[in-house]
């Protein structure tokens, strides 16, 4: 075996920042070049090297396969997102056959095989594809998954094999629908968002623009490919923005999360990578405080160190700097940037070179709850997000839509050609966050001179370690205990003092019986590991306390307000 | 028998710095259940027993162990291998 390269960072083809009609055209483009993805192993070292020329050429052969086998335009094609060459073939391969790709997760952890099939067949449900494809070695999970919801399974390697008979390519619109993305919404009521080309493409191009992309950068990546900041961010923008990038497997940061510092030290160029707060945050505390970092590392070619997918933490963010100062990181390479798979991606980014900024913000602002005046005041440091991206634009709400002034807090409405068309088959949730052509992204900000502040998340979702954790699941989880109905259970996050989230589960319980409660409570916080995988703050309540909206619904904002002020009395438990 | 036993101890050493609670550890602890670990600690440990065994417990294999008597299964059926 000869001794293998990865794919140049530097090309002779002229850099086209996105500017194409339809993605089919952004990899033709970009296969007229020597760049591409390289795929690294667990320990960071290369193991394949996928020029997007090669890239292309398969491409085109799994849309013939596609094709012979009977996918027609428009048809649904549901790919478990395992990072690697046989996905990005066969993403690519539906986009030149017309069908949508819809990427479905990985398992994670010890143990996840029910609730992975479970998960499977609800997102099989919602998006309703002709296909499941999967690498074979999940063969029996994703099977068990397809055969529930009836839909042909497939193992990618076995698929590769067929032959490919060349036949006449559907040709693609740029109005039209390119992929489903199913990282927005609840495990258990999912949200198949779909963007158009046009729109992904528009997005991929703020991506370059606003990063201020060099002839000398390459991309490094670990994120999964069924995030949209894996999936758009870090595998659409480099393929329409000709950006050599390398990867590793997700899994193989989360056991060795350092050798993705390895990658970026023996990149060749400059360096944009992006992580949640999670991922700088066990990179600092993995690193013993023996090594000499800067013997193994070299961080000072990482031009870019994005922020985003969760709150960013600038505490986090500051051990981060002070681990790896040695080794040649700056504090001004990271990015702040603030999106939505709604929006396809990016929404707003920091101009590169500004870093991190803060600014404190009262406590009794943020929570819209008045401190009583006794009690010292409390502040939180709130980040600073960025500039609205290229045709972007950010509008702070109230709750009746009206614009606030700068420096008010409210809801964050934007609008530009990057929205998505429409949620999968589900007009109703559609018509709730798509108002006149401007989406209500959930979340709570402030702007301040152009620049986008984040306070929160009016969504009710709750993100720890990167994961995100829907309110809902976690109720939905507790209804299914014996003795439990739906409006029984608050699931919020709450701050702990470290200044980390954890969610709480408020439960109204009917016994009286103060040993029946201590089991009670047992019993629910295993229903809730299983699904959350950690523990949480569980809080038995009585009967009839938890709040509603005039609707008659649930209110989790409520909840937490009255819970965190006390008003909320939870029952005493002996342990 | 002995064999098994003995791989039960290398795994039972391997978990030890891992259990924070001091969870008694026994063929049945249930890693997310008894020792309360999130996923993240999870994935350290299963690198520690990666190298430490030199194999590799694929994403497959993962979701099938849910306690520590399966791990123990599974990691001499690899090194067998």
């Amino acid at each position: 075996m000869s001794e293998r390269a990865s794919t140049p960072t530097q090309d002779s083809l002229p850099r086209r920042f996105s500017d194409f009609a339809t993605l089919g055209e952004a990899l033709d483009y970009a296969a007229q070049g020597q760049r591409g993805l390289n795929f690294h192993d667990m320990r960071g070292k290369l193991a394949r090297a996928y020029p997007y020329s090669e890239m292309r050429e398969d491409a085109l052969n799994m849309a013939y396969r596609l094709i012979s086998h009977g996918v027609r335009k428009d048809d649904r094609i549901a790919l478990v997102a395992e990072t690697g060459p046989d996905f990005a073939a066969l993403f690519f391969g539906c986009v030149y056959a017309g069908a949508w790709p819809v990427p479905l997760p990985l398992p994670t952890s010890f143990g996840g095989k029910e609730s992975y099939v479970d998960q499977l067949s609800v997102q099989l449900k919602s998006c309703d594809p002709k296909i499941l494809f999967f690498p074979a070695e999940l063969a029996e999970m994703a099977n068990d998954a397809a055969r529930a919801c009836n839909v042909e399974g497939i193992d990618w390697e076995s698929f590769s094999d067929r032959i490919a008979s060349k036949s006449d390519l559907p040709s693609a619109e740029t109005d039209e629908i390119c992929y489903l993305q199913y990282s927005s919404g609840s495990t258990r009521f999912p949200h198949g968002v779909a963007v158009t080309h046009n729109a992904l493409l528009n997005n991929l191009s703020a991506h370059s623009h606003g990063m201020e992309v060099t002839e000398n950068d390459r991309c490094v990546s670990w994120l999964p490919w069924y995030h949209d900041m894996g999936l758009v961010g870090c595998f659409l923008s480099p393929v329409a923005n000709q950006v050599s990038t390398d990867y590793m497997k997700t899994e193989d940061f989360a056991r060795r999360p350092l050798a993705w510092l390895d990658v970026i030290s023996a990149a060749d160029g400059t360096v944009i990578s992006y992580s949640p707060t999670f991922g700088y945050d066990i990179c600092a505390r993995r690193v013993s405080s023996q090594t000499h970092v800067s013997d193994r590392f070299n961080l000072a070619k990482w031009r870019l160190a994005g922020n985003g997918a969760d709150m960013i933490r600038p505490d986090v963010m500051q051990a981060f700097v002070d681990a790896f100062g040695d080794a040649g990181f700056k504090a001004s390479s990271f990015l702040p940037s603030y999106g939505l798979a709604e929006t396809t991606l990016a929404v707003s980014i920091m101009p590169p070179g500004e870093g991190i900024q803060v600014e404190l913000v009262e406590e009794t602002e943020l929570t819209g709850h008045p401190g009583a005046p006794d009690r010292p005041i409390r502040y939180r440091a709130i980040v600073n997000c960025g500039r609205a991206v290229k045709d972007m634009t950010i509008e702070i709400r109230d709750e009746n839509r009206k614009p606030l002034a700068d420096k008010t807090i409210g809801k964050v409405w934007c609008t530009g050609p990057s929205l998505m068309k429409e949620y999968f088959r589900d007009q109703e949730s559609t018509d709730a966050c798509l108002v006149d052509g401007w989406l209500d992204t959930g979340d709570m900000g402030y702007l301040s001179n152009g620049y986008i502040y984040i306070v929160g998340r009016a969504k009710d979702m709750i993100i720890i370690n990167g994961k995100n954790h829907w309110p809902q699941d976690i109720e939905w989880a507790v209804e299914q205990l014996p003795g439990f109905k739906a409006g029984d259970i608050a699931a919020f996050s709450v701050t702990t003092p470290g200044g980390e989230e954890t969610p709480a589960v408020l439960v109204q319980c009917r016994t009286t019986d103060e040993a029946e409660r201590a089991k009670l409570r047992e019993q629910i916080r295993d229903k809730v590991r299983s699904v959350t995988g950690m523990n949480c703050v569980i809080e038995l309540v009585p009967p009839r306390t938890l709040p509603r909206t005039s609707s008659g619904k649930m209110s989790r904002a409520k909840a937490r307000n009255l819970y965190l002020s006390g008003e909320i009395q939870p029952y005493a438990i002996a342990a | 028998m002995t064999d098994r036993s003995e791989m039960f101890d290398r795994l039972k050493g391997l978990i030890e710095p891992f259990n924070k609670k001091g969870v008694e550890v026994g063929e049945t602890t249930t890693f997310a259940g008894d020792l309360e670990w999130d996923s993240l600690t999870v994935m350290d440990f299963v690198a520690e027993v990666e190298d430490s065994f030199d194999i590799i417990i694929s994403m497959n294999l993962q979701a099938e162990i849910e306690n520590v008597g399966q791990l123990v299964d599974a990691v001499t059926k690899l090194t067998a291998a």
